[in-house]
């Protein structure tokens, strides 16, 4: 039998990596010695809200603000958009940069 | 006798909301889950304990669709992207433009779709049309040829 291609991500499975995706920035942002409120002005944010509700694992980095968000952390932006990238798609992740054995 | 108290503790509830709050919000989110535009919702704080109801969106992501956030007595609403909808004291105000941000949400779906179906339909009918014109030019070419065999 073939292998089997799952089209479709299981809804625990996306909410855990977005968790997992939360957990990071939050470590990042605590390495970087942010508080929400100062990251969200970083960001130019009117409210740190979102901070916390990305951080909470509800939401994502817009693709958009991820450079933003990776110099607002003192990360390099391509490595902050790669790792971010594992958590939100890891199939695409895994497709793009996954380095045969 | 010792007053314990117990309305305090009442009032709060999960997250730092309280159950007036709950009540009055998640009853106007109620539309999108019937309309499976939404699909359950859960509570949570910020790093310095402000309450905040994520709006849970369909399977299989359940991403955050709207946030409602509460800083001191100020309420906060913003998307999934973090734009802020609308920054209000009144709860009810609150309620109304959740509302309304939910009917605009089914509304734009609505668009997208009728659209969608306008921009089919009408390749539909193009792709027709140029057939049938073709088939009209053979029948105009080749009928007098078919008309001497006969």
């Amino acid at each position: 039998m073939g292998p089997r291609t799952q089209f479709a991500k299981a809804a625990p499975e996306a909410k855990e990596q977005r968790r997992l995706a939360g957990a990071w920035l939050k470590q990042l942002r605590g390495r970087a010695g942010l508080s929400q409120i100062e990251l969200a002005g970083r960001l130019g944010l009117k409210y740190y809200t979102f901070i916390s509700q990305v951080e909470n694992g509800f939401g994502r980095v817009p693709t958009e603000s991820m450079e933003t968000w990776a110099r607002a952390l003192g990360v390099k932006p391509s490595t902050f958009a790669r790792q971010l990238l594992s958590y939100y798609d890891p199939e695409l992740h895994r497709i793009l940069f996954e380095v045969r054995q | 006798m010792k007053v314990v108290a117990f309305s305090a503790w009442w009032r709060r509830t999960a997250g730092g909301w309280t159950r007036a709050e709950l009540n009055q919000v998640v009853a106007s989110l109620a539309p999108s889950f019937e309309n499976g535009g939404a699909s359950g919702w859960e509570v949570g704080v910020t790093e310095t304990g402000d309450p905040q109801l994520y709006l849970l969106g369909p399977a299989p992501d359940h991403e955050c669709i709207l946030c409602v956030s509460r800083l001191g007595s100020l309420y906060v609403l913003e998307d999934g992207a973090g734009r802020v909808l609308f920054e209000h004291d009144s709860l009810r105000a609150l309620a109304e433009t959740v509302k309304a941000v939910l009917r605009n949400k089914k509304a734009a779906i609505v668009a997208r779709a009728t659209l969608a179906w306008f921009v089919v339909r009408e390749a539909f009918a193009e792709k027709v049309e140029a057939m049938l014109g073709e088939s009209e030019e053979l029948l105009v070419h080749f009928a007098p040829q078919l008309a001497a065999l006969a």
